[in-house]
């Protein structure tokens, strides 16, 4: 590692003085904890390039890291690692409204992007809640989504292209327009396990003629849930649906005063957007959809959609308001399924004792379950962690997933056996193999153990191993 | 050979790009797939797949193809959860098939079918999508879930079948484009989206470019108003669902026509009229969403802006290989352009044509595909123009097939 | 540095955009969520090193963090603390110490920085021979307002009109001696407004630079000082002009906690002008001033008082006046108390960066309510060769109320 610091120091600051290195230990998730072996912030691709090339001669891992604000773990460093953080890294390169496009450094946030047009009446369209410090480059590697998902997709549906820097130290670029196989596709959502972006286009969309956000507060849970089901079966596809319940309503007016009905067992977030004209029949519809709310607000203006957004976008962080410590979950179940995983999640609560606020993306099924618990109260950790995993086998039995938006990281690998067979994540690992055979980018996210890629590098010739193995008689 | 599955001699109807396959093999399930597959490898006998094989004759002939394996009897809807807007299939299922289906309980999947016949497979393996990209995205962008059987006959999934999920690698995507090469596409999973209530086209004509005289008295080409018209449409806030223009071969003048979806659909159509789109119909254009030709078949992609440099070097490639060229281009993330020469021309001009549009257009961001033509013609041009990640593409063919029998050279690079 | 304050933070990160050192460097160590992990180290046993108490010490004490805290951290508590932890445990290096007593010897003492008003008149002259000395007596030098000629503020100024209220008002160290005009605007806007202004004349330091900067025991000794002059005043209410000095009254029975001194603090209201004014509702008359005006957040104002609105609906409301908001509005200007003297880079930095969202903006003059920021934004607007005219809000509207020209 000596040899390789000396040699990281030609390329670009690095840091290596123990107290600093720990203020790095871990990103949005707490949970997984690892003292990088060392840091580096570079400033250029060339440098990444650099960078990389170096941790391959030495067989040293890397990991990438923007702002550090993942829920998964995805940006755990490695102790006998490198850590390349990109937060240096952003400047917006160039703004071509012509073709509506940005080209952006990946320590870009989020927010910025929307934030250099929007003057021109653009914005980039996925809106993960922390989107106002997470990480264009970050996002990409997870994939994020957002509220306004359910109709305009993830990350993935608005990059165009982006030059990497591949796990063997190349600079490459991946383009929507290139023929062939979609490997700007495979790369986005990859945690950084393909690669670190370096460059990165995003699509830039124009700002909708018409914005109504509604907010419908309902008794209970499932009072909300079957206006949702009338939603869709009206055949409206509003920008975002989001939906909260009592406690995690309790928690947002705790941290921002966000003022939501009183006594409401859920609020509903209903955003419709688009031209005027269309908006308007959709609000029209939608108004006779939520008459049986106990109380409907409708935005009239920015800031009463930035009043009514506060509460849900800040709801995460807000819980520390009314508990110690808490867990996250990032479940994603069909959306028809909803009512059932949502008992099944009460079950749950009641059965150990473990207070359960709900924040969901209610039109794509998306759940975001806040398990509760005091880290001080001995065995509280345990059982929140049981509860925790018992609401993802909940949503594996319903067809669903481990993770909507958040990514697997290095949290929920032990998940993935559980959702994928060993032939599914072994094929994965072809990919893995193709990109990084000797395993640094990012080892031990998203794949519970290292597989193929950590036996001999070089092409497989001959039949998969899982068949010699006998394996694939199973089908 | 193949166990239980059904095998008949190749005939002529089975070429694939010109290449005579020895067999063609009809599975029936994902197990059967599975197992020819696994045969094959033992004998090292190579694969291409196909579903309507409307577009079996695209891309460069592969290099070697002893079994054709037709997944026409792969042709179930396996799962059509209409609350959830999601829909399973296998890939042998037509796009007509699964429309008439979905439609039922007032549903789609928006992705255009630019050829009557193709499949759900073929769409995919091809990444062929029509103008409503502008709107929906490609087949990539709607594509949930895959089952995918590798060369030796490993089956593997990768998605689900939920909207949002970033779950492991999305496979999917890789397969996307992949014209067989990685794996054969057994079962596909995609978000739906409700049928609009009204659809609305809005159509005017517009100069293709100026045409003028240099100082030898010879036509030349300059662009004209074409860009700042399609931006303002592309950006208008009517949100045209899709955007088409046709240019017949011969014609000074295209035809630009933008498809409107939804309750309002015919007033966001009307408000458009004054950028010259005056006639409003509820019914579309004859050539909406297909190809301008399907026998010698030239894509051009590029940043949305250079429409117009497009027709400049369209019209300066025609006049230079003397041969007409009728053109359709949709506009969505970037600019697809499919520009067809008549089936009789011959190799060199269709080279000459090529080579003239690329040296008009190629630059750091325009390509220029060779997608169809007679073997002899493709011979004498690169077909796919630049690739920017060539050899990742190898690497990940590598593993997925390493005894190279999938679709063998299909893709760039020998691919 | 309390171990359950430091708890609050869940490592979310949605701190970072709001820090000016942040914005500057990009690393996390000179982030809030950086420095509270830092000081969770410290809590865990390891001794402050140079390294750590570096960090601290660049932390500008802005407070946009706690605004933007969806947990409710308590960051500026926990900085505080910390601050009064390095000063007690870490030995700084000898020409360190040597700037921060001549700086902790000056400031808060009315009388001894009156001294430097004419060595100030020099050091334009010697700023470049400062500045090889040690960058932070450069800083001190380029920062030097014009001084106005010196006005002695009366001990009581009589409302005009119907009396509405009786008030204190504090004048501050460095308004004092160099901002005079901005103390008298003050007055003269509280009377016409229908207020008794009550002005000890022995009012001293209230003590905020010494809270800033982790000398605790300095800032108890000044706090107690200021509260006992103004109850002798026999006001109930104290208006602060200088955002700096408001923000740190405010907390006074905080910082005296556990002493009869917390009862004694909470029963004077401090309020700063704006939000007095605002509170209050308009009496005079307003005559028309035509400017284009840049209306700066201070931080200790916007942030640590949670006064944005009020300061510019005062601007809004006079006739001819045209408000424009400076982008990254939320951004420190680098100013911070000392933080420019003991930071002079990062603070340059940002006072650059400050400047150039001002210049975009084409105003005529830029208003801000807190002394500090408009020496460091008019020095940077100086450096850029786009000087600008600065003002305290008071004066914009001692302007319109007299029917002068600011």
């Amino acid at each position: 590692m000596k040899r390789l610091i000396a040699r990281l120091e030609n390329v670009g600051e690095v840091i290596t003085d123990p107290v600093r290195l720990r203020t790095y230990e871990c990103d949005g998730l707490t949970y997984h904890r690892a003292t990088p072996g060392v840091v580096v912030l570079p400033e250029s691709a060339e440098q990444i390039a650099a960078i990389v090339r170096l941790c391959n001669e030495y067989g040293t891992p890397f990991v990438a890291r923007g702002s550090g604000t993942g829920l998964s773990g995805g940006a755990l460093p490695r102790s006998d690692g490198v850590l390349i953080v990109t937060s240096r890294m952003r400047r917006v390169l160039e703004i071509d409204l012509d073709n509506r496009r940005a080209v952006v450094e990946p320590g870009v946030t989020n927010l910025a992007i929307t934030e250099a047009v929007r003057e021109q009446g653009f914005y980039y369209a996925p809106d993960p809640s922390s989107q106002q410090i997470c990480s264009i480059g970050g996002n990409v590697a997870e994939n994020s989504g957002g509220a306004h998902c359910l109709k305009y997709g993830f990350t993935v549906n608005h990059i165009l292209a982006c030059e990497i820097v591949t796990p063997d130290g190349d600079i490459v670029m991946l383009d929507r327009m290139d023929a062939g196989y979609d490997l700007l596709g495979a790369f986005i959502g990859s945690e950084g396990t393909l690669g670190i972006a370096t460059k990165i286009t995003v699509r830039l969309s124009r700002t909708p003629e018409s914005v109504i956000t509604v907010l419908a507060a309902y008794r209970d849970i499932a009072e909300g849930g079957r206006a949702v089901s009338a939603i869709i079966a009206a055949g409206i596809v509003p920008a975002a649906i989001e939906m909260m319940d009592a406690l995690a309503i309790e928690a947002a007016e705790a941290a921002v005063a966000c003022r939501y009905p009183e006594n409401a067992g859920a609020v509903l977030i209903v955003e419709l957007d688009g031209p005027a004209p269309e908006v308007d029949l959709q609000f029209a519809q939608l108004r006779e959809i939520c008459a049986d709310a106990f109380e409907l607000r409708v935005a009239a203006d920015a800031a009463e959609r930035a009043a009514i957004w506060k509460g849900r976008k800040s709801a995460f962080a807000a819980v520390g308001r009314i508990s110690p410590a808490y867990i996250v979950q990032d479940g994603v179940v069909p959306r028809t399924s909803l009512p059932q995983v949502l008992a099944g999640i009460d079950r749950l609560s009641a059965e150990h004792g473990i207070r359960v606020a709900n924040v969901f993306h209610a039109g794509d099924g998306n759940l975001h379950p806040l398990v509760l618990f005091d880290d001080a109260e001995p065995g509280a950790g345990e059982r929140a962690e049981t509860v925790s995993g018992a609401i993802l086998d909940l949503c594996i039995e319903h067809g669903g997933s481990i993770t909507g938006e958040h990514g697997v990281g290095v949290d929920k690998a032990r998940y993935m056996p559980k959702m994928f067979s060993d032939t599914d994540l072994d094929t994965m690992q072809l990919v893995r193999c193709a990109f990084d055979p000797k395993g640094l980018a990012n080892p031990g996210k998203v794949f519970p153990t290292p597989r193929l890629c950590g036996e001999v590098p070089g092409v497989r010739k001959g039949p998969h191993p899982l068949v010699e193995a006998g394996k694939a008689e199973q089908f | 050979m193949f166990g239980a599955v059904s095998v008949r001699d190749a005939g002529p109807d089975d070429d694939v790009a010109g290449v005579r396959p020895r067999w063609v093999v009809l599975p029936e399930s994902v197990e059967e797939i599975s197992e020819v597959l696994r045969v094959c490898t033992e004998r090292g006998l190579a694969v291409v797949p196909v579903g309507g094989g409307t577009k079996l004759h695209w891309a460069r002939r592969p290099d070697r193809c002893d079994v054709l394996l037709d997944l026409c009897c792969m042709n179930q809807v396996l799962e059509h959860a209409a609350g959830d807007l999601v829909v399973r299939v296998e890939a042998g299922v037509t796009m007509d098939a699964l429309a008439a289906v979905l439609a039922g309980k007032g549903q789609e999947l928006a992705l255009d079918t630019p050829l009557e016949g193709a499949t759900v497979g073929g769409t995919l393996a091809t990444a062929l999508a029509g103008p409503r990209s502008l709107r929906y995205g490609t087949a990539r962008d709607l594509l949930i879930g895959v089952t995918v059987v590798l060369a030796d006959g490993t089956v593997a999934r990768s998605g689900g079948k939920v909207v949002k999920n970033v779950a492991g690698y999305d496979l999917g995507k890789l397969l996307t484009g992949s014209y067989g090469t990685l794996g054969v596409i057994a079962e596909a999973t995609f978000r739906l989206h409700p049928l609009p209530s009204k659809r609305f086209w809005a159509s005017g004509r517009v100069p293709a470019a100026r045409e003028d005289r240099d100082d030898t008295g010879s036509t030349i080409w300059l662009p004209g108003d074409l860009d700042r018209l399609l931006h303002t449409l592309v950006t208008s806030h009517a949100e045209p669902s899709a955007i088409e223009l046709d240019w017949p071969s011969g014609a000074s003048e295209m035809t630009v026509s933008a498809l409107f979806e939804g309750g309002a659909a015919e007033g966001r159509a009307r408000a458009v009229q004054d950028l010259g789109l005056t006639d409003v119909a509820d019914a579309p254009p004859a050539t909406w969403a297909r190809l301008p030709g399907d026998e010698v078949l030239i894509e051009a992609r590029a940043p949305l802006s250079r429409v117009q440099a497009l027709a400049v070097a369209v019209l300066g490639a025609r006049d230079d290989a003397g041969v007409p060229a009728a053109t359709r281009m949709w506009l969505g993330d970037h600019l697809v352009a499919r520009i067809a020469l008549p089936p009789d021309t011959g190799p060199a001009a269709v080279a000459a044509f090529v080579t003239t549009l690329r040296a008009g257009f190629d630059d750091d961001e325009g390509r220029i595909v060779l997608l169809a033509a007679p073997h002899e013609a493709a011979r004498r041009v690169e077909r796919w123009g630049r690739v920017g990640a060539l050899q990742l593409m190898r690497r990940v063919k590598e593993r997925f097939d390493p005894g190279g029998l999938l679709a063998p050279g299909r893709l760039p690079g020998g691919v | 540095m309390d171990p359950h304050l430091i708890n609050d933070c869940v490592h979310c990160g949605f701190c970072l955009p709001s820090c000016p050192t942040y914005a500057l460097w990009g690393e996390e160590m000179d982030s809030p969520r950086g420095r509270i992990h830092l000081m969770s180290q410290h809590v865990e046993g390891t001794p402050i090193t140079p390294a750590m108490a570096g960090h601290f010490d660049a932390c500008l004490g802005c407070m946009a963090c706690v605004t933007a805290c969806p947990s409710g951290v308590r960051y500026d508590k926990l900085i505080e603390q910390t601050r009064a932890t390095v000063e007690r445990e870490h030995e700084r290096d000898p020409q360190d110490r040597a700037v921060r007593g001549l700086v902790f010897s000056l400031f808060p003492y009315p009388r001894r920085l009156r001294l430097l008003r004419w060595p100030m008149r020099l050091t334009g002259a010697l700023q470049g021979f400062l500045e090889r000395v040690h960058p932070s007596l450069g800083a001190m030098a380029a920062l030097a307002p014009h001084v106005e000629v010196r006005q002695r503020m009366p001990r009581f100024v009589r409302a005009r009109g119907p009396r509405r209220a009786v008030v204190g008002m504090l004048l501050g160290c460095v308004q004092r001696e160099f901002f005079p005009q901005v103390n008298a605007a003050t007055a003269r806007v509280l009377s016409l407004e229908g207020c008794d202004v009550v002005i000890p004349p022995s009012q001293g330091c209230c003590g905020a630079l010494s809270v800033h900067s982790g000398r605790s025991d300095q800032a108890r000794r000044l706090a107690k000082r200021t509260i006992r002059v103004f109850e002798r005043a026999g006001v109930s209410v104290i208006v602060v002009n200088a955002a700096g000095c408001g923000s740190s009254m405010k907390e006074y029975a905080d910082l005296l906690e556990g002493t009869p001194w917390a009862a004694r603090a909470r029963a004077l209201r401090v309020v700063d002008l704006a939000e007095w004014l605002a509170e209050l509702g308009p009496a005079a008359q307003r005559n028309a001033v035509p400017l284009t005006v840049a209306y700066h957040d201070a931080c200790h104002l916007a942030h640590a008082q949670g006064i944005r609105r009020q300061p510019r609906d005062l601007l809004r409301d006079i006739p001819g006046l045209v408000l424009k908001e400076i982008p990254e509005s939320d951004l420190c200007c680098g100013s911070a108390g000392t933080y420019n003297i003991f930071q002079p880079q990062a603070a340059r930095d940002l006072g650059d960066r400050k400047a150039r969202a001002v210049s975009g903006l084409d105003a005529d003059l830029l208003v801000s309510a807190n002394p500090g920021c408009t020496m460091q934004i008019a020095a940077a607007m100086r450096r850029r060769g786009s000087a600008i005219r600065v003002a305290h809000t008071a004066e914009v509207l001692d302007a319109s109320l007299r029917g002068v020209s600011p």
